[in-house]
């Protein structure tokens, strides 16, 4: 085990899964002597050169197309967007182009890319570069979402996402790069997509679904209730929204009867409504009280300082768990 | 560049063979056999039958995403009873009859996947070319293909930037019929000839007569060299839509006198009277051509018409979607 950043981690799977897989290539802006934007390809074109770490031009659009043709090519790409919100330059590569190369191809053809996009506030950089994404993505059939927190789980998922052979989206908070934790020296297996969910905590009062900094406020919160009023509070971090892992959220709420579920995305049409859906449809009975949602304000992110009024805050998540108690 | 007798008379089937497709394909959609907008490619017939040729006459692979009019280089790639069977949505179509003749797609023969949404695949195309020269695979090159109109898309730019800056093997291939559904090409593009556009990005461009499939396959074959040697360019030739946008398009929008007096501007007749001059064609020929032809493709109809749609499961196949059984849903 070492203590290590998110932003270490991040650069640890790459390296990983490039050593692994001489297929694996990454494709993005300032990734050469810069490391990329946010440093975390630090050192991978000084290692594995041009040719497997590709610089290009501000031309997102070309690259998430291109990314797809380099895949059909019999390669695996790591597509960098420097904001999440960037990606609204890829989206007919990702959505109209990657996600159905395996559907019209009669199921022959794969497209393993796997889009890396930073999202979230913390940046303070308002309109253009705070959004969160994944609500764009998950109504799009083909696609994966991979949304891990801690760095043990970013190193573990974000290999796990290089390596799914479906074009994947890696999310992680921008905010938390240098949250730090213990990650393990060696992975022993990289995990599977499938049933990633995990319980971070157990509890038997609540169910809290959330990821990313809402994960992190949400647990802030509860151990604040848990403190206050003796209940206890089950916190799962679902890790992968697509495909997500129903069966631990659904064997929590059956024995919690209670369920509040959290993110950063503005609240119309997020995640969480999703998983609030799929909660109610199947887990009707065990409900002991209508589900809450704490998510991001249905608004536009302003710049600077005020970008606070927009995302739940520790409080935000003290007020949800408290309605989600009663 | 020279070309044989044979390959003159090969390259009259496939204008012929080109034109009979066209004109099925409106038989076929106003008898309701074919479903969906399907854009034929009539009168523009000399561009495909120049395409095959120098594919024909070339050693040099290509990959392409050829869509829309160019059904006649689909079917080349796919095999002909595959394309007519997809274009019919039948079983025996190359993605099942499933995915359509908008989003063909069969990469072990060459067809890379087409996109109903114009404008993203000559990208797509770049980062195929990459693979090849990363691969060190020699004389393979991609064609990526696209209208007038489809061109205008800032994707196109984005390709010919990475084409030219990473040197890659692409022939970037423009077939200017002169309209994008109802918008004449002078509406959208302020250039006299497309391939001027080339320039831009340090590539070489030529503009040729598209209606002369002889010019076609010569420009197509110089520019396969160019791209094979990791000269990246653009081939734009310029012809002319006959139909509609789509079949049944009552074209309010143009004037549509050039139709009293077709022969005039036909691309097979004026390769026919060509060939009869240089005394290897005659009368007898031509209608063995055209009856062979008709007979090829009206039994590649026949068959598909023969053949099952896909079932539901078929189509809600978890694996048709996904690689892996993460989930385990859809
Ligand atoms: C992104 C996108 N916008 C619009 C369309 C609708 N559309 C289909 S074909 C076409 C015209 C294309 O013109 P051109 O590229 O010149 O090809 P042509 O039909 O002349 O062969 C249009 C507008 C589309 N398919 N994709
Ligand atoms: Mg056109």
């Amino acid at each position: 085990m070492s203590e290590m950043s998110v932003m270490k981690a991040l650069n640890l799977a790459m390296f990983e899964e490039m050593v692994a897989d001489e297929k694996v290539i990454c494709i993005g802006e300032d990734l050469g002597k810069q490391g990329g934007c946010w440093g975390t390809f630090t050192g991978l074109q000084e290692k594995f050169g041009e040719n497997r770490v590709l610089e290009f031009p501000i031309l997102e659009a070309g690259y998430t197309l291109f990314s797809v043709g380099a895949a059909l090519g019999g390669y695996r790409p790591i597509v960098e967007f420097m904001f999440a919100d960037f990606v609204t330059l890829g989206f007919e590569g990702i959505v109209d182009i990657a996600a159905k190369i395996r559907f019209n191809s009669g199921g022959v053809d794969s497209c393993p890319v796997t889009f890396v996009l930073p999202q979230g506030g913390g940046g303070k950089s308002g309109a253009h570069h705070s959004q969160s994404v994944e609500a764009w993505f998950a109504n799009v059939p083909g696609l994966k979402i991979v949304a891990p927190t801690t760095p043990a789980d970013i190193r573990a998922y974000y290999r796990a996402a290089i390596r799914d052979d479906d074009p994947t989206l890696f999310i992680y908070q921008r905010a938390t790069m240098g949250l730090t934790g213990e990650v393990p020296d060696v992975l022993d297996e990289v995990p599977s997509l499938a049933k990633a969910g995990k319980i971070v905590k157990t509890g038997a009062d609540l169910t809290v679904v959330a990821y990313h900094r809402a994960l992190l406020n949400a647990m802030a919160a509860a151990a604040q209730v848990e403190e206050e009023t003796g209940k206890t509070i089950e916190i799962i971090d679902p890790r992968v929204l697509i495909p997500f892992d129903k069966e631990i959220v659904f064997d929590s709420v059956k024995k919690t009867g209670r369920l509040m579920v959290a993110h950063e995305a503005p609240e119309r049409g997020g995640f969480g409504a999703q998983i609030l859906s799929w909660v109610v449809e199947n887990c009707m009975k065990e409900l002991k009280a209508a589900p809450v949602r704490v998510a991001g304000v249905n608004s536009i992110i302003p710049f600077g300082d005020l970008e606070k009024y927009l995302y739940p805050s520790v409080e935000d998540m003290k007020a949800g768990i408290l309605k989600a108690l009663k | 560049m020279n070309f044989s007798n044979e390959e003159l008379l090969e390259m009259y089937s496939d204008i012929v063979k080109s034109r009979v497709l066209g004109e099925k394909i409106v038989e076929y959609i106003f008898s309701g056999k074919i479903a969906g907008a399907i854009h034929p490619c009539l009168g523009q017939e000399a561009v495909s039958a120049g395409i095959l040729t120098a594919f024909k006459k070339s050693d040099i692979i290509t990959y392409g995403t050829e869509t829309h009019r160019a059904q006649t280089v689909m079917a080349h790639r796919v095999g002909w009873k595959p394309f007519i069977a997809e274009l019919l949505g039948r079983t025996g179509g190359c993605n099942d009859g499933i995915s359509g003749e908008y989003h063909i797609h069969d990469l072990k023969n060459g067809q890379l996947p087409a996109a109903g949404a114009l404008g993203g695949t000559w990208a797509e195309i770049a980062g195929f070319a990459w693979a090849l020269k990363n691969d060190g695979k020699k004389r393979q090159i991609g064609f990526a293909p696209y209208g007038d109109g489809a061109i205008s898309q800032g994707a196109t730019y984005e390709a010919m930037n990475i084409a030219a800056l990473f040197k890659l093997p692409i022939l970037f291939f423009i077939e200017n019929n002169g309209i994008a559904m109802s918008t004449p090409v002078e509406n959208q593009s302020p250039l006299e000839n497309l391939a001027d556009r080339a320039a831009a990005f340090n590539m070489k461009g030529v503009t040729v007569d598209g209606d002369d499939p002889v010019a076609v396959a010569e420009a197509v074959l110089n520019g396969m060299e160019l791209a094979a040697n990791n000269e990246p360019n653009v081939v734009e030739v310029k012809t002319m839509r006959w139909e509609g946008h789509y079949v049944g398009d009552p074209q309010k929008y143009r004037d549509l006198s050039y139709k009293e007096d077709l022969d005039s501007i036909c691309p097979v007749v004026r390769f026919e009277k060509r060939l009869i001059e240089l005394g290897i064609l005659d009368d007898e020929i031509i209608k063995a051509v055209r009856e062979s032809q008709t007979k090829e493709i009206v039994d590649g109809f026949d068959e598909g018409l023969s053949q099952t749609i896909a079932t539901k499961e078929q189509v809600l196949d978890y694996n048709r979607v996904y690689s892996n059984n993460a989930g385990g849903e859809l």
